[in-house]
């Protein structure tokens, strides 16, 4: 065993580590590069767009994919390759407003729990509860409750996702907690609050990173699901959901209208998970395998 | 014994709890006036006020609560705010489809899941388990609406193997009861499928590389009886976990297939209701299904001393 090694997490030989980034430079490249080119996108939708994504024109509905609409028009005649360059705009939105809730909430409530004993039965019970409910149901619930809107499909997104976060985030300061590291820390006389902020938080950076790429990846499919059944963002409003459910009427005779949102959507969904599937190799050590 | 299986259903009576808690506040918070809906156009304040009392609605949260918990210990979820039907009727009207599609849907994913997965993991790292984790990635990826109408669109329209949409009851055969299914469960078994073949390939991978199985292969076996016996059979707590978690997504994709094949199961249930804003029927729904989530998981629980002779309590 060489010198470095000791730095390693246990059980990870140097090859390993080696394999391990070599699977970081694949996957989360291919992933992150899909998804820096769907960011540029939303960013530049101005300039990609060739039509006012809402503007309609009956004269020219549900025209077939052509050099004047690429991705053909909808049932009032909007141009539908706008509307889905726009609509990465509302949908990586939706997605990065959930992944950031979902991560604040699940953080604290998953560091409460691992620091207190007390507050750990409490929190963990609501947790498993929560988790109890599906997530699609509870999102679909709560849409029902309250006005479609960003704000509140990223709320309902959240509340379906926090439990998982808050349980992975436990887990992982209680195995931390039993690092020699920590309780050094805790036998050199630093204060529970020193403790959890300085040696747990930082080392439970890259699990909650992994796990905030899904749901990223789910969030997005959320919102889908939920424009789609006619429960998330107002119908004016173009998310690739609601660019979707446009279509549901007419998709056996007009699949584009269908087909063009979808692929982008899947096509980021799966960027997401891929280069989650790729950081997880690399930062979770406990997954080997997995 | 007896003392793991009843502190283990002890244990879920505070789920059931927080559930119910979660699913009663969604009601209690819903906007509108029930009293209002109930008492009709014509009422005036006072008609409305006596509803109310009539209902209960002006005792507080807490009071309601144990009111409403006790009526669903009965099996009484209470009336749609509209057609003035008992919740419970409408779920049994609905539940037929529903029921059917998922085990359908269960069946599928185990007979098809589990022998991806043990074959990724016997291919490991070669062209065969590559292709199905890329499956497995993209199985995740897409959502269900769109895996539905893309086979409706291949395997219905285009080829006209089968029926596009609808729903048909076992009683009236077999096959046309199966047929309107087979569509429906392979849209909802994909992403159900994906995560049966990962967690089969990776426990798989792991047992593979311990000591009894090479052993077994010194020993002269062949490769089908390494992984389907000594293997597999060491594999299946993580597996039937998994397949139990996975009820949660599996609610969730029946009630998006339902409305893309138009099956009149408790998805369109609820969708309707959605539309309508009928808070009762959503809250019977979802705590049915949350309660059959809560059930399943405590079964695969227990059955973790049946798969693992070494577990004993």
């Amino acid at each position: 065993m060489t010198k470095n090694s000791v730095f390693l997490p246990e059980g990870v030989s140097r090859s390993r580590f080696g394999q391990a980034l070599r699977g970081l430079n694949t996957s989360v490249a291919t992933g992150g590069s899909i998804l820096i080119i769907v960011a540029i996108i939303a960013l530049f939708a101005p300039f990609l767009a060739t039509h006012d994504p809402s503007t309609i024109s009956p004269a020219n509905r549900l025209a077939s994919p052509s050099a004047q609409n690429w991705f053909g028009t909808d049932a009032i005649g909007r141009d539908i390759y706008s509307r889905v360059i726009y609509g990465a705009r509302i949908s990586l939105l939706i997605g990065l407003g959930a992944t950031a809730l979902t991560t604040l909430i699940g953080l604290t409530i998953g560091l409460l729990a691992g620091s207190s004993r007390i507050l750990d039965s409490i929190l963990m019970r609501i947790v498993d509860g929560m988790m109890a409910i599906p997530p699609v149901l509870l999102a679909i619930a709560l849409m029902a409750l309250t006005k479609g809107s960003v704000y509140t499909v990223v709320f309902a997104i959240s509340v379906a996702e926090v439990p998982r976060m808050a349980r992975l985030v436990r887990g992982v300061v209680l195995s931390l907690g039993k690092q020699l590291y920590v309780e050094a820390a805790i036998s050199a006389g630093a204060s529970s609050r020193r403790v959890i902020l300085v040696h747990i938080l930082p080392n439970s950076i890259g699990p909650v990173v992994v796990q905030a790429t899904y749901v990223f990846a789910s969030a997005m499919i959320i919102e889908a699901i939920l424009s789609f059944l006619g429960a998330g963002v107002p119908p004016s409003i173009p998310s690739w959901g609601n660019i979707m459910a446009d279509g549901r009427q007419l998709w056996l005779v007009k699949p584009n209208m269908i087909f063009f949102p979808a692929f982008f959507l899947s096509l980021t969904v799966l960027a997401m998970n891929v280069m989650g599937d790729g950081l997880r190799t690399t930062l979770d050590p406990r997954s080997r395998t997995r | 014994m007896f003392h793991y299986i009843l502190r283990r259903v002890l244990a879920t009576v505070p789920v059931v709890i927080v559930v119910a808690l979660v699913i009663f506040s969604l009601l209690y918070f819903a906007p509108g006036d029930p009293a209002f809906i109930i008492a009709g156009d014509r009422a005036g304040p006072a008609e409305i006020e006596r509803v109310r009392q009539q209902l209960g609605l002006d005792q507080p949260y807490l009071v309601r609560f144990s009111g409403w918990f006790l009526d669903v210990m009965q099996g009484d979820l209470g009336r749609s705010v509209f057609s003035g039907t008992p919740v419970t009727e409408l779920i049994a009207q609905r539940i037929g489809p529903t029921v059917s599609l998922v085990v359908v849907t269960i069946m599928m994913s185990v007979t098809v899941g589990i022998p991806l997965g043990v074959l990724a993991a016997w291919k490991s790292e070669t062209w065969v388990d590559r292709s199905i984790m890329a499956f497995a990635v993209m199985g995740f990826s897409t959502p269900v609406f769109v895996v539905g109408y893309v086979l409706a669109y291949l395997f219905a329209r285009e080829l006209q193997w089968l029926p596009v949409q609808g729903y048909r009851p076992l009683s009236e055969g077999l096959w046309p009861w199966l047929s309107h299914l087979i569509l429906p469960a392979i849209t909802v078994a994909t992403v159900y499928i994906a995560i049966i073949a990962r967690i089969t390939r990776s426990t798989m991978i792991e047992i593979l590389s311990q000591d009894y199985i090479r052993t077994a292969r010194s020993k002269g076996l062949t490769s089908r009886t390494i992984l389907f016996v000594h293997a597999l059979k060491n594999a299946s707590i993580p597996i039937v976990t998994v397949v139990g978690v996975g009820i949660a997504m599996l609610v969730g994709g029946a009630v998006v297939t339902e409305s893309v094949f138009a099956i009149p199961g408790l998805g369109r249930l609820t969708l309707d209701a959605i539309l309508q804003r009928d808070y009762p029927i959503i809250q019977g729904v979802v705590l049915m299904f949350s309660l059959v989530y809560v059930l399943i998981n405590l079964l695969v629980d227990l059955s973790y001393s049946l798969l693992d002779p070494r577990i004993r309590y």
